[in-house]
C-alpha cells in the first residue's frame, strides 16, 4: 500500500497549488496575454512582455479611466497544449476581458478555437496565418498579413528594375503566405520566379541553398525569414560571394540581424512600419522606454505588440464602465486610425489590420527609411 | 474467502468512480473549462503512455518516434472531418488504424533490429513521418495544420459542454487502457516480456521474436492513432509541431518516470508531467528547471520509477486479478 | 567539363558531415563504454560555446587558447554530469537490478532531466535568443579553392576533428588508459574483476568525451557565428543516427557515417527542396539498418 500512498502523496501536494488563486484587485479590469516566456521562442514573448509592460505603466499613469486595468501573463511556451490550456484559464476568469497573444500561428489557432466558443476578443500580434481571423468574430491580429507586403514587395522589386527573382521562406504557415502572395503579384507584373524554396526554421546552413539559387542567376532574392535565419543567410550569402540584392519582409526587421551578422546585413531591403529612428513623438516615447528597459532598440514585433496592448487598452476605455468582453469586441471591430507606432491602424470587416507599409534598408548598421 | 473477494473488487470500482464520478463532479463544482480541459489533457497523454508502454515497458524496446503515431491518427481524424465530412465516429477508429496500417508498413523491414537500432530506426521513422507532416503541403497542408471545426458528434448527440467533452474522453481512454492492461497482462503480454529480458533466449523457446514485435509495434501505434484523434477532436486544430520528436521524448519521459514496465506507473506518468508544469505556473519562468528537477530527483531516488513494474504487478494482480484462475499456491495463470 | 555547382555542393555537404562527426567522436566514445545514451550530450556542446563565449568576452584570446579552456571546462561540466547523472544509478550492482530494465534505462531519464535542467537554465542565464560572438574572432573567412569557395572554419574543424580522431585511437589503442577503457567497455563487471578501477576509467571516459564536446561546441559557434540554448539538439540527434551507423563500438566508422550524412543531405539538397533533406538522411539511416543491421562497421552481435 505504500506505494499507492506514495502517489496519492504526490498527488495531495500537487493540489494546493492548483487552486491558489491569485489576489484580486479590487475592481481593476483585466486583460489575458498569453505568450511564450520560455522555450526555444523565448526571446519574442519575453519582447512582448517588455513592450506589454511599457504600454500598461503609461496608461495606468496616465489616469484615462478611474480603475486600473491589469494584465495576466501566461507562459505557453510556444506550445498547443499549453496554449489551450491558457486559454480555458483565461475564459474562466471572468474579470479578464480580452487577449492578447500568442506568439505563433499555430498556438493562436488552437486557443481561438477556446475563445470563439466563449465568446472573448483576441488580438494576436504576430498571428499571420491566413486563416487565422476567418476563425471567428472575435479573433484580430495586429500583423500585415503578406496579402498586403507580397505585393508591395512584388512592385518595388519590379520598379527596381529586376525581373527574375529567387524566393525562399521558412517552411511556416507564414512562410507559405509570403511566397503565395509576393510570386502572384510578381507574375501578374510581368515578373518571373525563377526559384522557389522552403527551409526548416532554424536550419544552421544555407550554403547548399544559397549555391542552387545562385546557378538560376536571378536579379534579386526576396526572402521570408525571421531574424536569426536570416542572419545566417545573410552571413553565408556573403561568404559564398553572392552580391545579389536580398529582399526581405518586415518579420526581418529587428536591428538584432545587424548586430548577428554584421557588415553581411548591409544592403538587405525590406519592408517594414515601425522605424525606431522616426521622428513621432509616440514612436520616440517607446523607443526611449524600451531603451532604458532592454538598453538596445526595439524591432518590428515589439512594435507591433505595444500597439496591440495599446489598442486593445483603447477599446477598453471606450467601452467603460460597460466593459464586457461582448463590448469590447465590437470596439475592436469599430477600431478606425489607430495612432500607433506601426503607424495608423484600422481594422477591416474580417478584422484584419489595415496599415501602411514603408521601405527601409540596412545602411552603414542602421534600418534607414529609403524612398525609391 | 476467496468467493468474496471475487466478487467484490474494490480498486477497480473505485479507479472507475474517481474518473466518470468524482473527477467530473468535482471539477463541475468550480465549473472552470480549464480543469476540464488539463483533465482532458490527462487523460489523453494516459493513453498515449499507456501506448508507448506496451513497446518500451512491456516489450522493452526504446522507442524515439511515438509521437509520430500520435500525429498520424490526430491528421487523419482532422482531414477526415474537414475534407470527407466524417465525423468523431469515423474519425477516431480511422486514425487509430491509419496510424497501425503504418506502423506495420514502417515495422515489416525494421523490426528485425534490437536494441540501441532498433530506437535509432524508430527516431528516425519519427523523423520522416514529422517531415512528411510539415512538407506535404498539398495533403496536410503543411505547416498551416488542420482546423476542424466540426466537434463531437455522436448519433447525433453533440458533445458541447466541457463535461459531456470530457465523458467520451474518458470513456475512449478508459477502454483503450483497459484493452492495454488485458494484453499486456495475459500470455502474450508475458511473451513480449520475454522479448525484452532476452530476445535470443525467446528466439531459441520457439517465440517468433520478429513478428512479436511487429504486432506490438502495430499495437502501440493503434492506441497512439486513438489518442491523436482525440486530440485532434478536443483541440480543434491539428499543426505538425504537436507531434515532434520532442513530444515523443515527453511520453517517453512518462513511460521511464512512471515505471518501465508498468502500466500505472505510465499513467502516473502521465499524469506528473502534464499537472507539473501546470501547477508550477505560479513559480513564473523557472518553472520548467523545476519540471526537470522533479524528473531528476524522483529518479534518482526512485530508479524503477514511482510505480516501478514489480510492485505495480504485485498491485494488479492482487486488485484486478481473476481469482478463478488462481492456481493455489501460485499466482501464474492469467 | 564536370560543372563545379555539384563540387560546390560536395564541399558544402562535406562540411556538414566535419561538423557532425566532431560531435559524434565525444558521443561515441561515451556510449561505448556505458551502453547508455547520454541525451545530455548536446547541452555540454551548448554549454563549451557558451563558455566560449564568454571566456572570448573576457579576454579576447587566441584561438588555440579558447579551445583549451573550453575543452578544460568541457572535461570538468563531464564529470559534474557523470556525478550527477551517472554516478548514483551504479549504487545498485545486485543481480536483479543489474537484469532490470528500468535500472538499465534510468540513466537515460536522469540524463535527460540533466539536460532540460542545463537547458532551462541556460535560457534563464542567457535569453533563447541568439547570441553574438565578436567578428573578429569568427572562423568564417572564405577561401577561394578554384571554382569553390570553402570557409576557414572548414579546414579548421576538419583539423580538430583530424587530431581528436587520432588521438583518440592512440590513447585507446596504446595506452593502459585505453586499454582500461576498451575493457570497461567490453565487460564492465569482467574488468573490475581484473583488477580495473572502473569508477575511475567511466569519470575519465566522460571527461575525455565531454572536452570534445565542449570544444565542438565553441567551434561550430565560432563557425556560425551565432549560439543559442537550443543549438544542441540537432546536432546531437545527427551525432546519435551517425555513431548507431556507424555500428556503436567504432569510433572512425561513427566519423565516416557523420560525413556520409552531411554528404547525402548537401547533395539531397541539389536534387529535392532542402526542407526534405532530412528525409533522404533518416532513409538512408534506415536503408543502412535494413542491410547492415549492426550498423556499418559494427561487430556482430554477441552472446550476453
Amino acid at each position: 500500500m505504500t506505494l499507492i500512498r506514495r502517489t496519492f502523496i504526490g498527488l495531495a501536494l500537487a493540489a494546493p497549488v492548483l487552486f491558489v488563486a491569485s489576489a484580486d484587485a479590487a475592481d481593476a479590469i483585466r486583460l489575458g496575454y498569453q505568450l511564450p516566456l520560455t522555450g526555444n521562442t523565448a526571446q519574442y514573448g519575453q519582447d512582448f512582455k517588455t513592450a506589454a509592460e511599457i504600454a500598461l505603466d503609461r496608461f495606468n499613469a496616465s489616469g484615462r479611466l478611474p480603475v486600473k486595468v491589469e494584465i495576466v501573463y501566461e507562459d505557453s511556451r510556444s506550445d498547443a497544449k499549453e496554449g489551450v490550456a491558457i486559454a480555458r484559464k483565461f475564459v474562466d476568469d471572468e474579470k479578464i476581458v480580452g487577449v492578447l497573444g500568442d506568439f505563433t500561428s499555430g498556438v493562436s489557432i488552437a486557443a481561438a478555437q477556446v475563445y470563439k466558443e466563449a465568446g472573448m476578443p483576441q488580438l494576436s500580434q504576430t498571428a499571420s496565418h491566413p486563416d487565422f481571423t476567418k476563425i471567428s468574430e472575435w479573433q484580430f491580429r495586429n500583423i500585415t498579413t503578406q496579402a498586403g507586403e507580397g505585393p508591395y514587395n512584388a512592385n518595388w522589386i519590379l520598379s527596381k528594375g529586376y525581373k527574375k527573382v529567387a524566393v525562399i521562406a521558412e517552411q511556416t504557415d507564414w512562410g507559405q503566405s509570403v511566397v503565395q502572395y509576393f510570386a502572384a503579384e510578381l507574375a501578374a507584373k510581368g515578373g518571373t520566379v525563377v526559384f522557389t524554396e522552403f527551409f526548416n526554421r532554424g536550419l544552421p546552413d544555407f550554403r547548399a541553398l544559397i549555391t542552387k539559387i545562385q546557378r538560376d542567376k536571378p536579379d534579386a532574392i526576396y526572402t521570408g525569414f525571421f531574424y536569426e535565419d536570416g542572419a545566417n543567410f545573410l552571413k553565408q550569402a556573403k561568404q559564398l560571394g553572392v552580391t545579389t540584392p536580398i529582399f526581405s519582409t518586415s518579420a526581418a526587421h529587428n536591428q538584432k540581424i545587424v548586430e548577428l551578422a554584421g557588415a553581411d546585413a548591409e544592403g538587405l531591403s525590406l519592408t517594414t512600419n515601425f522605424l525606431p529612428n522616426s521622428p513621432r513623438p509616440e514612436v520616440k516615447n517607446f523607443v526611449d522606454a524600451w531603451v532604458k528597459a532592454r538598453g538596445a532598440e526595439p524591432g518590428q514585433f515589439p512594435a507591433q505588440a505595444f500597439d496591440a496592448v495599446n489598442i486593445m487598452l483603447d477599446a477598453v476605455v471606450k467601452t467603460y464602465p460597460k466593459t464586457t468582453r461582448a463590448s469590447v469586441r465590437e470596439a475592436l471591430a469599430a477600431t478606425k486610425d489607430f495612432p500607433g507606432v506601426t503607424g495608423l491602424t484600422t481594422f477591416d470587416a474580417n478584422r484584419e489590420p489595415q496599415k501602411q507599409l514603408s521601405k527601409a534598408r540596412v545602411i552603414g548598421g542602421q534600418f534607414t527609411a529609403v524612398s525609391e | 474467502m476467496s468467493e468474496i473477494r471475487r466478487l467484490i473488487r474494490p480498486v477497480p470500482i473505485l479507479l472507475a468512480l474517481v474518473i466518470f464520478v468524482a473527477v467530473p463532479l468535482g471539477l463541475a463544482q468550480f465549473g472552470k473549462g480549464y480543469f476540464f480541459q488539463i483533465a482532458n489533457l490527462v487523460l489523453i497523454f494516459a493513453l498515449l503512455a499507456a501506448s508507448l508502454h506496451l513497446v518500451a515497458g512491456v516489450a522493452g524496446l526504446l522507442h524515439l518516434g511515438h509521437a509520430a503515431f500520435y500525429g498520424i491518427g490526430a491528421y487523419v481524424a482532422a482531414l477526415l472531418g474537414t475534407e470527407l465530412k466524417l465525423g468523431f465516429l469515423w474519425g477516431l477508429p480511422a486514425g487509430g488504424l491509419a496510424a497501425a496500417v503504418l506502423a506495420l508498413i514502417v515495422a515489416l523491414p525494421t523490426m528485425r533490429l534490437v536494441s540501441i537500432y532498433f530506437a535509432v530506426a524508430t527516431l528516425a521513422i519519427g523523423q520522416m513521418i514529422h517531415t512528411v507532416l510539415l512538407n506535404w503541403v498539398s495533403l496536410t497542408k503543411g505547416p498551416n495544420g488542420v482546423l476542424l471545426f466540426s466537434g463531437i458528434k455522436l448519433f447525433g448527440w453533440a458533445a458541447k459542454t466541457p463535461v459531456a467533452i470530457y465523458f467520451v474522453v474518458a470513456v475512449v481512454v478508459a477502454a483503450s487502457i483497459f484493452a492495454i492492461h488485458r494484453l499486456g497482462h495475459s500470455y502474450y503480454g508475458n511473451a513480449l516480456r520475454s522479448l525484452r529480458e532476452d530476445d535470443q533466449c525467446a528466439d531459441a523457446m520457439g517465440i517468433d521474436t520478429v513478428r512479436l514485435k511487429i504486432e506490438v509495434f502495430t499495437l502501440s501505434a493503434f492506441f497512439a492513432g486513438i489518442a491523436g484523434a482525440l486530440w485532434a477532436y478536443t483541440t480543434g486544430y491539428v499543426s505538425p509541431t504537436d507531434f515532434n520528436f520532442s513530444n515523443s521524448i515527453l511520453v517517453l519521459a512518462m513511460v521511464v518516470v512512471g515505471g518501465l514496465g508498468s502500466l500505472p506507473g505510465a499513467i502516473i506518468g502521465a499524469f506528473l508531467l502534464i499537472l507539473l508544469p501546470e501547477v508550477l505556473r505560479g513559480f513564473g519562468d523557472v518553472r520548467n528547471v523545476l519540471v526537470g528537477l522533479v524528473m531528476f530527483f524522483s529518479i534518482l531516488f526512485l530508479p524503477k520509477g514511482l510505480f516501478g513494474e514489480v510492485s505495480a504487478l504485485t498491485f494488479v494482480r492482487r486488485h484486478f486479478g481473476r481469482s478463478q484462475n488462481r492456481v493455489p499456491g501460485g499466482e501464474v495463470g492469467w | 567539363m564536370f560543372d563545379p555547382y555539384y563540387l560546390q555542393q560536395l564541399a558544402i555537404g562535406l562540411s556538414q558531415g566535419v561538423i557532425y562527426a566532431l560531435m559524434a567522436i565525444g558521443f561515441t566514445l561515451i556510449f561505448g563504454v556505458l551502453n547508455v545514451v547520454n541525451f545530455a550530450h548536446g547541452e555540454i556542446y551548448t554549454l563549451g560555446a557558451f563558455v566560449g563565449l564568454l571566456v572570448i568576452t573576457a579576454l579576447a584570446p587566441p584561438l588555440l587558447v579558447v579551445v583549451l579552456v573550453v575543452a578544460a571546462v568541457g572535461a570538468a561540466f563531464g564529470v559534474g554530469l557523470e556525478r550527477i547523472a551517472f554516478k548514483p544509478f551504479r549504487r545498485f550492482s545486485d543481480e536483479a537490478s543489474l537484469k532490470s530494465r528500468a535500472m538499465r534505462e534510468s540513466t537515460l531519464m536522469s540524463s535527460l532531466a540533466v539536460s532540460i535542467v542545463a537547458r532551462e537554465g541556460l535560457e534563464l542565464a542567457f535569453g533563447s535568443q541568439m547570441q553574438t560572438l565578436p567578428f573578429d574572432q569568427l572562423i568564417n573567412k572564405p577561401i577561394a579553392l578554384g571554382p569553390i569557395t570553402i570557409v576557414t572554419g572548414d579546414v579548421i574543424i576538419f583539423a580538430v576533428a583530424a587530431v581528436m580522431l587520432i588521438g583518440l585511437q592512440w590513447l585507446l589503442t596504446r595506452t593502459r588508459v585505453g586499454l582500461a577503457i576498451r575493457a570497461v567497455s567490453a565487460n564492465p563487471l569482467g574488468a573490475k574483476y581484473v583488477g580495473i578501477d572502473t569508477d575511475r576509467t567511466i569519470i575519465l571516459t566522460f571527461a575525455i568525451g565531454s572536452m570534445m564536446g565542449a570544444a565542438a561546441g565553441v567551434l561550430v559557434g565560432l563557425y556560425y557565428g551565432a549560439i543559442f540554448p537550443a543549438m544542441g539538439f540537432v546536432p546531437g540527434i545527427k551525432a546519435f543516427v551517425a555513431m548507431v551507423m556507424g555500428g556503436l563500438s567504432s569510433i572512425p566508422g561513427a566519423v565516416i557515417c557523420a560525413l556520409l550524412l552531411g554528404l547525402s543531405e548537401g547533395l539531397a539538397t541539389t536534387f529535392i527542396s532542402s526542407n526534405w533533406a532530412d528525409m533522404v538522411a533518416y532513409g538512408f539511416l534506415i536503408v543502412t539498418l535494413i542491410f547492415f543491421p549492426q550498423g556499418l562497421f559494427g561487430a556482430g552481435r554477441e552472446r550476453v
